[in-house]
């Protein structure tokens, strides 16, 4: 799994390429961290998933934590281009609850 | 009739987790089975294997075993562990149950029991845990 991490004013953009799974999500949450910690301004995280090929709630536990730091700041949550199958995965999650499903990051970006 | 079936024995660690995954979606494949389908069952085995390695053996080594098979249009995927077992399982099944809340959603068994047709537990404290899950391929008009 490959994923790219860069910040936009008060956005988070995760851009994420493979499977996040219970091998590959320590790495990534582990940059998450790093990134929010470092960037106290940070309220909203969008991530990217158009590429992403694969998800299960080891993945879905490192979203959630990391939405749950930034609600405290009074952040959102979206996905960038969700599949039918990961729109279904999240909803199972009850996660679509907290979250936006969007067509591009420009479209978050605009609203800021 | 239709049959075949399949055994894999493997430590269980997280970076079999997706090799568990692939390789029982594969043989799944074997069915006249849709991509959706596919993607529920590899889920569903994501979980429990994940479950395995996670809450079965914990800091200790041990193997997961899977048997996979299926008969005409019934699939039936066997996930065990020999490891530390689940004391309460009708405590275990309730959504967002876990005994990791800082790391886990508690979502594995809801996941397996959503994307499979029937789901069976079995398990015993230190001896280890079985999970049986069952799902049916409907039978498609070619074309």
């Amino acid at each position: 799994m490959q994923f790219n991490i860069t910040v936009i004013g008060q956005a988070l953009i995760a851009t994420l390429d493979g499977d996040l799974d219970l091998h590959t999500c320590p790495q990534f949450k582990d940059a998450l961290t790093k990134a929010l910690d470092t960037n106290s301004n940070v309220k909203n995280l969008v991530f990217d998933v158009q590429n992403l090929t694969f998800i299960d709630s080891s993945g879905l536990g490192v979203i959630l934590g990391r939405y749950r730091a930034v609600q405290a700041r009074g952040g959102k949550l979206f996905f960038v281009k969700a599949s039918p199958h990961m729109q279904r995965v999240l909803k199972l999650a009850g996660m679509h609850r907290i979250s936006e499903f969007v067509d591009s990051t420009t479209e978050v970006l605009n609203r800021a | 009739m239709m049959k075949n079936w399949i055994e894999l024995v493997f430590p269980g660690t997280s970076i079999n987790v997706s090799f568990a995954r692939a390789v029982v979606a594969h043989f799944a494949a074997q069915l006249d089975i849709t991509l959706d389908e596919l993607e529920d069952i590899k889920v569903a085995v994501s979980e429990a294997v994940s479950n395995c390695v996670v809450h079965g053996y914990r800091e200790k080594e041990g193997n997961v075993v899977i048997r996979a098979s299926y008969e005409e249009s019934r699939l039936e995927i066997i996930v065990e562990d020999f490891g530390h077992g689940i004391p309460d399982i009708e405590v275990a099944q309730e959504t967002g149950y876990t005994t990791l809340p800082e790391e886990r959603m508690g979502l594995g068994l809801t996941f397996m029991r959503e994307y499979m047709d029937e789901l069976h537990i079995y398990s015993e404290v230190e001896v280890g845990t079985k999970v049986v899950m069952v799902k049916q391929i409907p039978a498609r008009q070619a074309g």
